[in-house]
């Protein structure tokens, strides 16, 4: 199957000198096609600093980085064009701007890639609708349950129809009920939208949703 | 989404509202100030040039008609009448002294101007009422004067009949002249020469200038710079006059409104970049999360900009707006330029915009990895 992401040896340090800290060491990491991979692992073993890598948000200070087969200039590269034509993004404290409803929440993503209006109207709404929440097009974050803040993230980034979806504990605020429904939507826009999903959790529950769980320890990845 | 700064600032209106409303007042002062100013040019201006004179003459030393103490004595004028290069029979004494004239039982400013009816000086005739008796002022016999009667200035809100008390004298309203307020809404009564060396003076024949106008075919600089030469007084045309009233009575004592003025640009500037920077450092979270979704810098400064640019915009245009009301409803005279608001506008528009686009620039070097932490 062919990789829609693959880093090889990357390497992100914090701070300088004796401070210096190692978030991610020389990770090899590849993420294949329609993959759902949970990167699993203990707070602060670096977890979020790989996704960001991934996601082009961090540059890394050694290492490559390759997003659907093309390898990625990361010094000359306009990574912001990558981030939203490529990889999507769920937060685990939503990021819904508080001043947009729903449906413009996801609109503005596709107003980034420069989409037309319309063609992001239509295709919010069908999206908000694919999770659920046809009846909140027009609710602000304020009014919204955390479950269906984070249906609307999900929606969000699948807004530009990006290779992989990069969700950093997507489930961590929301309780075991909005958790489990959660997991069912994600799997089933993974199956309607062929989308590679990995997910950073703590939560081992959520593993067997996964086909491929990685275990990070200390910045290293321990188990593929 | 082409009104996504537009919601964006729907949501934060109550700092947008106080932000132009900070821009609007400053705006407004910057104008006003400039506005009192020109209007003290132009009313310092309006009566020196209706009074037709060419020459002003004061004292040696005064270092001008309207700038140092000036008094002249009479004999002056029989010199003057034959001066070469002086109209024959054009000088005119002129008392032009500050007072505090009681009206209604209030203590008012005012200046007192003493002229020769029919002369230079003052005016000719009234819009309502008559002009003062005259005096005879060769023949002149203080035991004997003419009545105590005063043109006032139109807008002084007195009717004729009315006394108003100069000194120890009560002195009657007889007519009204077109309004020539002196610096800062300060009205001109007009009487007769005599009169006023008898009341402020104490009857001695003494006048502050005097003033001519130039013999036909004659440049006034020429004349004005002949009589300088006199050891004992000193002569200006009215354009010097003009300017030595201005640099006095506007330019010198308005340096501390104009430093205001730059002052309050510079306030306007940092409102706007201050209040700019610290909504950026508020919404740090949303711009991190607009670029880890793949904005722009050119994208986030776009919405950041608009924001700038529109409330720099309204609240300018306002400001300038309001700076004509304020005037109109000020206690005084105030005259604003157009063009020169215009241009005063534009440049509060650069200085707002300028400073918003430093604090947004600041704002884009927001790392997109805290869309990874904290809350919106």
């Amino acid at each position: 199957m062919a990789a829609v992401v693959e880093g090889i040896g990357l390497t992100k340090r914090f701070g300088t000198g004796d401070a210096t800290v190692v978030a991610v060491d020389a990770v090899d990491i590849r993420i294949e096609e329609s993959e759902l991979v949970m990167i699993m692992g203990d707070s602060g073993c670096g977890k979020t600093t790989l996704i960001s890598l991934l996601g082009c948000i961090l540059t890394p200070d050694a290492g490559e980085l390759r997003i659907d087969n093309a390898p990625i200039d990361l010094a000359n590269e306009d990574l912001s064009v990558i981030r939203h034509e490529k990889i999507g993004f769920v937060f685990q404290l939503f990021h819904l701007l508080p001043y947009l409803t729903a449906l413009e929440n996801v609109m503005v993503a596709m107003d980034i890639a420069g989409t037309k209006p319309v063609e992001a109207e239509n295709r919010s709404t069908e999206l908000l609708a694919q999770v659920g929440l046809s009846d909140r097009l027009h609710h602000r974050p304020a009014q919204l349950s955390g479950g269906e803040k984070q249906r609307v993230s999900f929606a969000r980034a699948l807004a530009n129809r990006p290779k992989i979806i990069f969700a950093d504990e997507p489930t961590a605020n929301l309780d075991s009920r909005q958790s489990d429904n959660l997991m069912n939507l994600i799997q089933e826009l993974r199956q309607e939208h062929q989308t590679t999903i990995a997910i950073v959790t703590h939560h081992e529950g959520l593993k067997e949703n996964a086909d491929r769980v990685i275990q990070m320890k200390d910045g290293r990845i321990v188990t593929a | 989404m082409k009104t996504l700064f537009l919601k964006d600032m729907r949501y934060r209106r109550a700092r947008v509202v106080l932000t132009a409303l900070g821009i609007i007042v400053l705006i407004s002062l910057i104008l006003l100030l400039g506005g009192i100013m020109n209007g003290m040019r132009i009313q310092a201006r309006q009566y020196v040039a209706s009074t037709g004179a060419d020459v002003w003459i004061s004292a040696e030393g005064s270092g001008g008609a309207f700038i140092g103490f000036s008094m002249v004595v009479e004999e002056y004028m029989a010199f003057l009448n034959s001066a070469q290069g002086l109209a024959p029979d054009s000088a005119s004494p002129l008392v032009f002294a500050q007072a505090r004239p009681t009206v209604r039982g209030k203590s008012t400013k005012a200046i007192v101007v003493g002229y020769k009816l029919g002369k230079l000086g003052g005016p000719k005739h009234t819009i309502d009422g008559r002009m003062f008796t005259a005096s005879n002022f060769e023949d002149y016999r203080p035991e004997d004067p003419v009545p105590y009667e005063v043109v006032i200035d139109e807008k002084m809100g007195l009717e004729i009949g009315q006394q108003i008390t100069l000194g120890n004298e009560k002195v009657r309203v007889v007519g009204k002249a077109e309004s020539r307020m002196f610096v800062l809404d300060t009205p001109l009564l007009f009487m007769d020469v005599r009169i006023a060396q008898k009341i402020l003076f104490g009857n001695t024949p003494h006048v502050n200038m005097m003033i001519a106008k130039a013999g036909a075919n004659q440049q006034p600089v020429q004349v004005a710079a002949g009589l300088d030469s006199l050891e004992t007084i000193e002569a200006r045309t009215l354009n010097q006059t003009l300017n030595d009233i201005i640099a006095y009575y506007v330019d010198e004592p308005m340096k501390a409104v104009q430093f205001l003025r730059v002052m309050l640009w510079v306030a306007a500037g940092i409102l706007v970049g201050m209040i700019t920077y610290v909504t950026m450092l508020e919404k740090t979270q949303e711009i991190g999360v607009l670029k880890a979704v793949g904005a722009s810098d050119y994208y986030v400064m776009g919405l950041l900009l608009k924001q700038v640019v529109l409330i720099s915009a309204v609240g300018v245009l306002l400001g300038f707006i309001f700076s004509y009301v304020f005037a109109a409803a000020a206690p005084i005279f105030v005259a604003i330029n157009f063009v020169e608001s215009i241009i005063v506008a534009c440049i509060s528009f650069i200085v707002c915009c300028g400073s918003g686009y430093l604090a947004a620039r600041k704002a884009i070097e927001v790392d997109p990895m805290i869309a990874f932490r904290g809350e919106i």
